[in-house]
């Protein structure tokens, strides 16, 4: 599950070659900074254990000071389901971070495409454009996008979400684009020597090659969406119907009056999944990660 | 195509003229046809209301089952837990429920002024409903500028509860000198000085605590009859408020906030007047029902809200408001909707038997004579409270909802010793209640 | 042909940015509220400078600018230089660094408050046995902030990803003729692998501060479930508690936008709030400039 990492060689060989303190000094180093590393991953780890076990004690011992749980209630995990439609709201939260990825693999692709590799006028000016609406606040020009939702009466529903995702996101059409001009020109000019089209070279001969890339982004797009509070808080607060996980749990203490071993109980199964996935698809998430951090 | 920018402004100015061309001409609601679904066609309507608790949710739905023995055609689909903010939104976005209820009453200004929810005097006149069965006082929080939005759905107090075991013997305060005296003397604290028991948890954030319930307790004015607010300058919220926090001193603003967040929920079986760490608490009269249903063996009284000690003339009333129901504009079946709101607010049988579950005061005067109403002690200091000249509503102001809170978070910064001048904090509120009704008046 | 590659982005481009942007000037000088639309000329203007809930907003955010985002990159560049030094389970370290920043922000902000929640939270209780008073942490607002800086540097991970392929990156030789020259740790860090990550921190800053500006859903989950009783039934929740320490510029925005439907007075703060993210955008747009030139 781990990626090798190279340790700098010349420490290494550094050490071997030096006086005996000098060696006694790296040991002491080495031991310092693994106990410092260690201390520091019990510390992100520390809230993450604590959610688990305020998870499993009864409702009542949740509002003690005991740390650990003096009756192990694997119920908890069952009650969340009665308490709330939290079925309901794991569909919505699927349905919204699976429809929206599609939409947007479908609608990025090709911009990200045509960005990387055809040259017209105003290219440039377009990809400076894409930058400028990535970074830009949502909340900027959130009162006329909420207006022509709600003309069309879809308001109260996750479509304003999903919806615009068929018309590209500049985000992962941006990360695409980082990863598409690393393609050297020549695969596919020796595609289209074969008599490929644009359209075909770019299914046939980058698609395959950027899988890492679509990979990232595709993942990017559905945990953003699987987390998104934001949004659907914006569109979907008002009919529980409609809710997703996130909007729902934060709702489970001011609204549904749910004590706190369930909400820890529901916020552990909402991490569940995002953990789960990053344990098998690590790597796509780190090189996804580093194409954002661009120098 | 030179570029794509160039493409970009001139459909973006297309989109915009089209746009801003429509933009709020909502076609407003048509009055109803015949006012009720004569052709018993069968329809299904959807309903949100507020009801979280279970067994609040469970006579709300025995009461939807005898609607449902009366209109067989007529299925309802309900949303429970539902907030104001939710409905609001809906009618506005132009995707409402047929049938929406609040809690509170605090946004009856904003709905019939901006006709989220419609008006139902032509309902009612189509179907012969005569105005005068709702009590006066409820007749006030229901209506705005002469328009009827929304109905009254069972009534609500607030009175003093007090747990008979804790108290041992004492009779409930009648005064605030009373409460904060009997208050220090049963609270119990452990050897670090954390509270175990509180006699009485004097903080504004307390559940039913706001000052819109314990306002009362001193006689305090909110606004002048011009829409300005009259906090700063009615020196009731002076009294109230120093009394308040003298009392949360005494505790220490600390202690008293870890206190407050070990409780269990209000609206749990975990309620800390439920389970005795709390020896009086303000609260609804329906928390009876809660006590009947969760803590059976609870041995409590209840009583008025004590009063200002120079004010006794006060005391045997309290704050009244209730639950509303109502039409957003925009609902897809207004007829069916008006026949479950009609049934829930104005058949005898239908409010007694909800308030005998919910043991909220029914909100019709016939109801409020009907032999079937269960009384018992407890809840008759409510029924008591109801019909005192001395008891009062909040009356409908369009900024209702942003007024209390402004009080509410200059209440949570003087109590908790964050704002040391009183006056000052009452003053600000003053000010930025007033600041906010011109940009809602545009005066 | 790039047209119609491009033209799925341009109808987006168009509709949801370039027509909201023009629409937003047209609307903040009207009153708006999804009824009635009526002229109002700088009406909403003017309630800008006396609205101190706007001001206390934009002081938050501020503080949220100025202490969070540097810190969340100093740490994140001292975790991932932590981890280069790491000779033993490297890999392991790192993901489990990394991994807090993946916990959608809501579960994370909900498991934070219960963690500092005094009485019950197991960080005061653990204060409290070690002999430190823990404060009210998001029931105080001298401590709210703070308390959304830890949940923000917990998760810190994908920034030490960004730095630690930057600090691999440096060339080696460059250490090795710096250690020749007799330079010792600090030194080398600060002339050795501070001038060649210097494009991805200011990469990291800018981009930490543009997000920051849009700061929303920790603040407003944590206010919300802080302040726990204050939100009985019916009653409308107001974001900022404790007073209005937590509430930003975002969030002020949405409340009066989309909870009092001041929709116009919205499109002001949103003016407000594209004219501050446009100056760091720029900044960031400079950075780019080589962007589009390396293919052609």
């Amino acid at each position: 599950m781990t990626l090798t990492l190279t340790p700098s060689p010349t420490a290494r060989k550094a050490g071997a070659r030096r006086p005996r303190n000098h060696r006694r000094r790296a040991t002491l180093q080495w031991i310092a900074t693994h106990a410092l590393a260690l201390a520091l991953a019990l510390m992100f780890l520390g809230p993450l254990v604590f959610i688990g076990l305020t998870a499993v004690m009864t409702d009542h011992q949740a509002l003690t000071s005991q740390l650990w749980p003096a009756d192990w209630e694997w119920g908890n995990f069952s009650d969340i389901f009665v308490k709330a439609p939290l079925l309901t709201w794991i569909v919505n939260t699927l349905m919204y971070s699976v429809l929206a990825t599609v939409f947007m693999l479908v609608s990025s692709i090709p911009v990200a495409y045509a960005l990387a590799r055809f040259r017209f006028r105003g290219r440039k000016l377009a990809l400076l454009l894409v930058i400028t609406t990535m970074m830009l606040p949502p909340q900027v020009v959130a009162v006329p996008i909420y207006l022509i939702w709600a003309r069309f009466h879809l308001t109260g529903t996750l479509w304003p979400l999903i919806l615009p995702m068929l018309l590209g996101d500049a985000f992962s059409i941006f990360l695409l684009r980082q990863f598409l001009v690393t393609i050297p020109r020549e695969y596919s000019d020796a595609a289209r020597v074969d008599g490929c089209g644009e359209f075909r070279t770019l299914v046939r001969v980058i698609l395959p090659m950027a899988r890492p890339a679509i990979a990232a982004v595709a993942l990017f797009q559905f945990f953003y969406c699987w987390n998104d509070y934001y949004g659907p808080l914006l569109y979907a607060g008002t009919d529980t119907s409609h809710w997703t996980l996130s909007l729902g749990l934060a709702s489970f203490r001011a609204v549904h009056r749910v004590q706190w071993n369930l909400t820890m109980a529901a916020t552990l199964l909402a991490m569940a999944p995002v953990i789960v996935v990053f344990f098998f698809a690590q790597k796509a998430f780190i090189e996804g990660v580093k194409l954002t951090g661009v120098k | 195509m030179k570029s794509p920018l160039l493409l970009v402004a001139a459909a973006g100015l297309a989109v915009f003229a089209s746009a801003a061309c429509t933009a709020g001409t909502e076609s407003a609601p048509k009055p109803p046809a015949a006012g009720s679904t004569p052709d018993r066609k069968p329809v299904t309507i959807t309903m949100w209301h507020g009801f979280s608790a279970d067994n609040e949710l469970k006579a709300f739905d025995d009461a939807l089952a005898g609607f449902k023995r009366t209109y067989p055609w007529i299925t309802v689909k309900t949303t429970k837990a539902i907030q104001d903010d939710q409905i609001i939104q809906s009618a506005r976005g132009g995707n409402p429920p047929d049938v929406a209820m609040s809690f509170t009453t605090d946004s009856v200004a904003t709905f019939c002024r901006t006709g989220i929810f419609q008006d139902l005097k032509p309902y009612l006149t189509a179907s012969k409903i005569d105005e005068a069965i709702f009590p006066k006082v409820i007749a006030e929080y229901t209506q705005y500028e002469g328009k009827r939005c929304v109905m009254p759905m069972l009534a609500d107090t607030y009175g003093l509860y007090y747990n008979k075991k804790l108290m041992k013997g004492a009779e409930p305060p009648k005064t605030l000198s009373e409460l904060t005296a009997l208050a220090k003397k049963l609270t119990v604290r452990d050897a670090q000085g954390n509270i175990k028991v509180a006699g009485f948890v004097p903080s504004s954030q307390m559940y039913e605590n706001a000052p819109i319930h314990t306002g009362t307790m001193v006689g305090a004015k909110w606004t002048n009859p011009d829409g300005t607010s009259a906090i700063g300058s009615d020196p009731a919220w002076k009294q109230l408020m120093t009394w308040q926090k003298d009392l949360v001193d005494w505790f220490g603003y600390d202690k008293l906030e870890k206190f407050r967040k070990s409780l269990g929920d209000e609206w749990s079986a975990d309620n800390p007047f439920n389970k005795g760490k709390v020896a009086m608490a303000i609260d609804g009269e329906w928390r009876n029902a809660m006590i009947a249903a969760d803590a059976k063996d609870l041995d409590y009284g209840t009583a008025p809200l004590p009063v200002a000690d120079d004010k006794p003339q006060l005391y045997g009333g309290g704050f009244i408001a209730g639950t509303v129901i109502g039409i957003p504009r925009g609902a897809k079946n207004p007829e069916a909707a008006w026949d479950l709101v009609k049934y829930l607010t104005t058949d005898t049988d239908a409010v007694v038997s909800l308030s005998n579950a919910l043991r909220n005061v029914p909100s019709t005067l016939p109801a409020l004579q009907s032999p079937k109403l269960e009384k018992d002690a407890n809840f008759q200091t409510f029924l008591d409270i109801f019909a005192s000249p001395n008891s009062s509503t909040l009356p409908a102001h369009i900024n209702s909802v942003f007024n209390q809170q402004t009080l509410q978070e200059a209440q949570i910064k003087w109590e908790s010793g964050r704002a040391p001048d009183l006056g000052a904090v009452l003053t600000e509120a003053d000010k930025k209640i007033n600041d906010k009704l011109k940009l809602t008046s545009g005066n | 042909m790039a047209l119609l590659y491009l033209s799925p982005w341009l109808v987006g481009f168009t509709v949801f940015f370039a027509y909201p942007l023009v629409a937003t000037v047209y609307f903040s000088f009207q009153r708006y509220d999804l009824f009635t639309l009526e002229p109002v000329g700088f009406l909403n203007y003017k309630y800008f400078w006396q609205d101190e809930a706007a001001w206390t907003s934009i002081r938050n955010t501020l503080w949220l600018v100025v202490v969070m985002v540097p810190l969340r990159v100093l740490f994140g560049l001292g975790v991932a230089q932590l981890v280069t030094k790491l000779k033993a389970g490297a890999g392991f370290f790192r993901t489990i660094f990394y991994l807090p920043s993946l916990v959608p922000l809501v579960a994370g902000t909900l498991g934070f408050v219960y963690l500092l929640n005094p009485g019950t939270g197991p960080v005061p209780t653990i204060l409290n046995a070690i002999g430190i008073p823990s404060p009210d942490w998001f029931g105080d607002p001298a401590w709210s902030k703070p308390g959304l800086t830890l949940l923000a540097l917990w998760s810190v991970g994908d920034l030490m990803v960004i730095f630690l392929a930057a600090l691999l990156d440096v060339p080696k030789q460059l250490y090795e003729a710096a250690a020749l020259d007799g330079a010792g740790g600090w030194q080398q860090f600060f002339h050795v692998t501070l001038p060649v990550i210097r494009p991805v921190l200011m990469f990291a800053t800018i981009t930490g501060v543009i997000q920051t500006l849009q700061y929303f859903t920790q603040a407003m989950v944590a206010a919300r479930v802080a302040s726990g009783s204050t939100d009985s039934a019916g009653s409308v929740f107001t974001p900022g508690y404790p007073d209005q320490s937590t509430l930003t510029f975002p969030e002020w925005l949405f409340q009066e936008g989309f909870r009092d439907f001041a929709m116009g007075y919205a499109c002001v703060l949103a003016l407000i709030l594209f004219a501050v993210s446009m100056v760091f955008t720029i900044f960031l747009l400079r950075q780019f400039r080589g962007l589009g030139e390396e293919e052609a």
